[in-house]
């Protein structure tokens, strides 16, 4: 049950020139998120901002999230000093569906890989096989690239200064099928790269989830200012989705880009 | 203890605070925030005869103490709402208000012939005049008083339920508008709707929202709300009800003051989904203070300066 907290911010962590790393006190929060979940939290603006859940600490009873620096509010997130307070709604909208006997194939972008990590995070702890492509526009835009050089992780930069030159596709082609037949794609990131990523998938028989971002208000389904458009048999052939609530994870073939 | 119930016509609400139309969706999302013990009533989402799925693209822009919106009336139908959101209204310890828009005449009558076998659950229809984001209809309808009038005259024959009539701001004088709602038979009217705005990305050169403009809602508008109560509560003997930019129990008290029988409270909602219960006991707290025993009894008593 999603409710309104006032949380306190604990760590606050620069993890490129424009991102940083925000760990908040919030148990309840810590001990209800899924992966795919949001937050949506205050600022100096007048409406609170969105961010997926990219890590949860049960014991220490924290939630973090990865903001990038985009203009006024997430500034104000990022330049916070510990101990800042803010109010937060969460968890909310749908997460991720994870059928355990399952592996996943995780493509990120961006500050996509942020709530990408959580769900990392749980396929690791439920013994779920993971394979990890996670694309940037350069080093300096790169996030966790140091503890992932291992098999099962690629990166990729645009700029090629860091891990495979090129984006997520490039990426995506040089994996051997064998090694990712039958997984469930789970892709968050620019909405051009998803849209890239589920046809890919697509054409390979794959499964495919994508996590959509609209500008919301509410936050949580009552206002209808975050729909996305997707299909539907019924008049007029489409259906507008609350990304919020309905979302923000949808099925790629229910999507209308 | 203070005495929060209220009379708008001859329906009795056990407090002045109203969810407005559009920021609570049909009470479902709201009930795991909000004690609705704590609210007078809730309108539903303005409701066309047939369903609608709104406008295409952005529908959200922030602006300063505000925002802008272009939902264009997105909602299941009027017959979808009976089948399965009306029971569910009823169902919540507060007043049920069903909200109602159209393109047309013929729409909005046929939409509360369609309401009124299910008059039982229902406290008061509220008649959307003033939505400014779909083409026709509505807020075309609602500008003109002429065109109001004969509207409202005729879902007045169609309905013994209590008929509020919701008014645009985006008119010179909403003194006329008002007085037209009376005279075709309204039994209150709530002002007001949003105002029409726009947002413009100056990287593209486009407006944010791809229906170009906007209702623009929240503590920006409060003070063009409250003038404009006070000029509808001034001409009408019918009751009004004030919405726009409350966020405070302060902001309730100084619509009652200036004229209004209850109040709406939508975009506060949308910041804090339980805003309206603590709005209640700020505006509890505050009549204590200020020594109101009963708050209908500050209803209209702007002293205006001279
Ligand atoms: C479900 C969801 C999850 C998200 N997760 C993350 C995350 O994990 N990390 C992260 O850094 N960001 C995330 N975002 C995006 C983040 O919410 C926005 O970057 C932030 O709200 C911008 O706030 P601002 O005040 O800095 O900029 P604003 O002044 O609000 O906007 C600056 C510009 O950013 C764009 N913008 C604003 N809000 C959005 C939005 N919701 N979607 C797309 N474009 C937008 C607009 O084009 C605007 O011109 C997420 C968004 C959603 C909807
Ligand atoms: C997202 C949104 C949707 C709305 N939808 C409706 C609607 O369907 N019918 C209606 O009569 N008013 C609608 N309104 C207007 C509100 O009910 C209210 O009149 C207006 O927002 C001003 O009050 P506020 O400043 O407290 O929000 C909507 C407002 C918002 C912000
Ligand atoms: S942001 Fe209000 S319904 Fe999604």
């Amino acid at each position: 049950m999603a409710k309104e907290y006032t949380v306190t911010l604990k760590e606050s962590i620069r993890v490129n020139p424009s991102t940083h790393f925000l760990s908040f006190y919030c148990p309840e929060i810590a001990l209800n998120a899924l992966p795919g979940q949001f937050v949506a939290i205050s600022s100096n603006q007048f409406l609170k901002r969105p961010f997926g859940i990219a890590q949860v600490d049960k014991d220490k009873g924290t939630f973090s999230i990865g903001v990038r620096i985009v203009k006024d509010g997430t500034r104000y997130l990022a330049t916070s000093p510990i101990g800042t307070e803010f109010e937060v709604m969460g968890p909310l909208g749908n997460g991720f569906s994870i059928e355990k006997d399952r592996p996943l194939l995780l493509v990120g972008g961006g500050t996509g890989v942020f709530p990408l990590r959580f769900l990392q995070s749980y396929a690791q702890e439920h013994s779920i096989p993971f394979y990890s492509v996670n694309g940037f526009r350069c080093v300096d835009d790169a996030c966790f690239i140091d503890g992932e050089r291992n098999s099962n992780c690629i990166v990729a930069t645009d700029a090629g200064d860091f891990g495979v030159k090129g984006n997520v596709l490039d990426a995506l082609e040089m994996i051997p099928f064998d090694m990712i037949r039958g997984s469930t794609v789970c892709t968050v990131g620019p909405e051009i790269m998803m849209k890239h990523v589920a046809s890919w998938a697509e054409s390979k028989g794959l499964t495919c989830y994508v996590s959509l971002e609209k500008r919301m208000a509410c936050g949580i389904g009552v206002c209808l200012v975050c729909t996305c458009k997707t299909k539907s048999d019924k008049e007029p052939g489409y259906e507008n989705k609350r990304c919020c609530k309905d979302g923000p994870v949808f099925l790629s073939a229910e999507v209308i880009w | 203890m203070v005495d929060l119930s209220v009379t708008i016509g001859n329906v009795r609400f056990k407090n002045p605070i109203i969810l407005a139309s559009g920021t609570c969706g049909f009470g479902r999302e709201l009930e795991q925030y909000i004690d609705f013990c704590s609210v007078g009533a809730l309108s539903s989402k303005g409701l066309t005869l047939r369903p609608r799925q709104g406008n295409d693209g952005c529908r959200v822009a922030e602006t300063p103490s505000g925002m802008l919106n272009s939902v264009g009336l997105q909602n299941p139908g009027v017959r979808y709402f009976v089948e399965n959101d009306l029971q569910f209204m009823a169902s919540l310890p507060t007043g049920v208000i069903v909200n109602v828009a159209g393109h047309s005449t013929e729409d909005y009558v046929e939409a509360v012939r369609f309401l009124e076998p299910h008059r039982e659950f229902i406290d008061a229809i509220e008649l959307n005049l003033s939505c400014p984001n779909v083409k026709e209809g509505c807020m075309v309808i609602g500008a003109s008083p002429e065109a109001l009038f004969q509207l409202v005259s005729l879902v007045r024959k169609e309905t013994t339920l209590p008929l509020w009539v919701k008014l645009t701001p985006n008119v010179t004088d909403i003194s006329l508008t008002a007085l037209a709602a009376q005279r075709a038979g309204a039994d209150a009217v709530v002002a007001i709707n949003t105002l029409l705005g726009m947002a413009i990305d100056v990287k593209t050169r486009r407006p944010i929202l791809n229906n170009n403009t906007g209702g623009l809602s929240g503590p920006c508008i409060k003070p063009v709300a409250l003038r404009m109560v006070e000029a509808c509560a001034s001409v009408l003997d019918i009751p009004v009800i004030g919405c726009g930019g409350i966020s405070t129990g302060e902001d309730v008290l100084a619509f009652m003051i200036a004229g209004a029988s209850a109040v709406q409270i939508g975009t506060s909602t949308l910041i804090h989904p339980s805003a309206c219960e603590t709005i209640t006991e700020e505006v509890v707290a505050l009549a204590e203070d200020l020594n109101i025993s009963s708050i209908s009894e500050i209803v209209g008593t702007l002293n205006l300066w001279r």
